[in-house]
Formats: structure tokens, C-alpha cells, sequence
């Protein structure tokens, strides 16, 4: 490499360097909220999550033909949790167990308890690329007005993605956003989703956390597979 | 179906009162809350690992056979909050429990169990109550 192409990539990196360095920082302190913490999403702190919680009659979501159909085939024991496939948006949020967040300037990490999941929301405005499809999506975030705002695309599909209940498919169309803020200790969401291939119109919820106790740690959660599948043999499935 | 009980844990487990609360699944397509069943029998086997931790149960029936039953129970990292271990459960240790019977035909299992000590005590000593809510 010679001197004028050294020069010409020294630039370039500074360039870069400035830019990403600009994004990250462009937001004023008062923008971004203290969030993070071990927070409690357990049992004492909101309801059970379970076939109509959080997803009651009023914000259940209205299902297209397709998504009728997926379920009208569905039995409980194709859900693919039972082999310790992890749970993803928008049921993860609501599983009640403990959930880490740590603030980078670059980027938020939300560790789950349940099923040891770790989601990155990358604030340096990077985009996904066409690889990055995953359980739990490529999700990309910004401060805004004392709230973190998440969107998540590059879901794969997931036979039982609606839920953890509800026998409702999401496909790689789904789409979810996520709003974080502090009201006094506690930690409030809301989420949105989207998946125009099985939903008529986006649905939602709110929900929230309180920060766990000063000692907790969060614990692994280490599915096993047999401990998974053993209720199985308890149902009586339509296929047999 | 009801669809709304969900698998009972710790709380049940604690101080011997049934409580429709867990995430991982619905307990009514597998248990049926209108049936539900007495045992008292000897604990072979306590696998504690989420996402439910399960006990074995060797129980004599009336005709004097013994049939093993496989007891659903919550998930280890709840059940860690309110004290259970691996330990909590020993092999031999007889147990009373009351719960929703499997729906398969042929099969012999239970969830959302009532458990006491074969004295009729709870299994955890001192049976914490308030942590017990608080999952």
C-alpha cells in the first residue's frame, strides 16, 4: 500500500470513527433512561402470562385465514418449547422471570432468565443483513424523550412465535417494538407486533418489571430436553 | 377445555394449597382439573431441571400393585427463590399428594399438586408463605 492509499484509508477509518462516534453520542443524557438492572417479572409483580394474559379481549389479535387455519392443525404438543426451543418476542417480555439489562453506549443488552436468552439492540444505526435471521431477531434501537424505542425484524418462522398458548405461527414478516421507560422504580413497556402474514392489524401490550432484589443473580436456566418432553406423554393427541 | 389453569408450583408445594400459577405450558391439555386423585407413595426419583421439575412416585394401588406416578411440578429457577434444591426431595421420603390426573389413557401422572410430608407437614420446613408469592 502506498502512501497516498495509506492516507486515503486513515481517512476513511476517521471518517467512520467520527460518524459511529456521532451516532452514539448525538443523544443528550437526559434522553436516555437509567435502565438497567436485574428486574423482576415474576408472579408478585404481574399477572401469569398464560392463554389470556396479556392477550385479552381487547387487544387479542385478529388472525387472517391463514393463521385460522395454522391453528384449526395446531396441538399443543407441536410447540417446539417442549424440545427447549427458547421462547421469543413478544411472549419472552412477558414470561415470569428475571430479566438483566445492561446499557453500552453502542448498543442495550436484554438478558433473559427464561431460557438463557440474550438479545442485542444495536443503537449505532447498523442495519441487518440478509444473514441475520434468528429466533430472536436482529433488533436495533434509540433514546428518545427519556424512553428506549426497540424494533426487531429478521424473526425466523416460528410454528408457535405468536405465544407460548395460543397456537398462532409467525413468519419472517413479524415485526416487533418495544418502548422502555422508568416510572419511579419501576420499569414499563410496551410492545407492539406486527406479522401481516398471519394478523389482520397490529396488536400490543403494556407490561412491567420491579427491580429485583439487591443480591439476586439471575440463574441459568439450562433446559433439558427430557424435564422438556415429559408431559407429553400425558396428552392425548388428535393425531394418534 | 379449560385452558386457563396452569401448572401449580411452589406455592402449592409450600404450604399445601393448590395454586394456578407457571409459564412454560397450560396444564389442561395434559391434566384434568375435574379429576383429581389422592396418593400417598415413595419418592424413587426427583429430577430437578427446568423448564418443570418432576417427581417419580412409587404408589401401592388397591389391588396391592405397585405403579410408578411422575408428579409435574414448577420450574427449578422459581422453586430456587423459595428455597427448594435438588436436596429438598430424598429418594425413599414418603409424600401425600392431591393433584389433576393425566389425560392419556394408561397413563399415571399428576399436576398441580397439594404436598405434604407423610405426616401430613410441609415439605419445606417453616413453609414460607410470602415468599412463596413472590414466585
Amino acid at each position: 500500500m502506498n502512501k497516498n492509499n495509506k492516507l486515503a484509508v486513515t481517512a476513511a477509518l476517521g471518517f467512520l470513527v467520527a460518524a459511529s462516534a456521532t451516532a452514539i453520542v448525538a443523544q443528550s443524557d437526559a434522553e436516555i433512561p437509567d435502565l438497567s438492572g436485574i428486574w423482576d417479572g415474576g408472579f408478585s409483580v404481574r399477572p401469569v402470562n398464560g392463554v389470556d394474559v396479556p392477550w385479552g379481549e381487547d387487544n387479542f389479535p385478529k388472525l387472517n385465514a391463514r393463521a385460522l387455519a395454522y391453528q384449526e392443525a395446531w396441538e399443543e404438543t407441536m410447540a417446539p418449547k417442549y424440545d427447549c426451543q427458547p421462547a421469543a418476542s413478544p411472549a419472552i417480555q412477558y414470561d415470569p422471570y428475571a430479566m438483566q439489562i445492561t446499557q453500552w453506549p453502542d448498543r442495550v443488552l436484554l438478558r433473559y432468565e427464561k431460557d438463557d436468552q440474550l438479545r442485542t439492540v444495536w443503537l449505532d444505526g447498523r442495519e441487518p443483513k440478509a444473514t441475520d435471521f434468528s429466533i430472536q431477531g436482529f433488533s436495533t434501537g434509540h433514546y428518545e424523550d427519556g424512553s428506549l424505542f426497540v424494533t426487531t425484524t429478521h424473526f425466523v418462522f416460528d410454528i408457535a412465535g405468536f405465544d407460548d398458548y395460543n397456537g398462532i405461527p409467525s413468519s419472517a414478516q413479524k415485526v416487533v417494538t418495544e418502548r422502555y421507560w422508568r416510572e419511579g422504580e419501576e420499569l414499563k413497556m410496551t410492545l407492539t407486533l406486527a406479522d401481516p402474514m398471519f394478523l389482520l392489524e397490529p396488536t400490543g401490550y403494556t407490561t412491567r418489571w420491579l427491580p429485583a432484589g439487591p443480591d439476586y443473580r439471575l440463574q441459568p436456566y439450562d433446559c433439558d430436553p427430557e424435564a422438556s418432553r415429559t408431559s407429553v406423554r400425558f396428552f392425548p393427541s388428535k393425531y394418534d | 377445555m379449560n385452558r386457563k389453569a396452569l401448572i401449580a408450583v411452589g406455592l402449592a408445594l409450600m404450604i399445601g394449597v393448590g395454586a394456578p400459577i407457571l409459564a412454560h405450558h397450560a396444564s389442561a391439555p395434559f391434566y384434568d382439573p375435574e379429576d383429581r386423585v389422592e396418593l400417598q407413595g415413595a419418592i424413587t426419583r426427583f429430577v430437578f431441571r427446568n423448564p418443570h421439575a418432576f417427581l417419580f412416585l412409587d404408589v401401592t394401588d388397591e389391588s396391592g400393585d405397585v405403579v410408578e406416578w411422575q408428579v409435574e411440578l414448577g420450574a427449578p429457577v422459581s422453586l430456587r427463590r423459595v428455597g427448594w434444591t435438588p436436596d429438598t426431595l430424598e429418594v425413599g421420603m414418603v409424600v401425600n399428594v392431591t393433584g389433576n390426573r393425566s389425560r392419556a389413557e394408561g397413563t399415571h401422572g399428576l399436576c398441580c399438586v397439594r404436598m405434604t410430608r407423610e405426616d401430613g407437614g410441609p415439605v419445606l420446613e417453616g413453609g414460607r408463605v410470602r415468599e412463596a408469592n413472590t414466585n
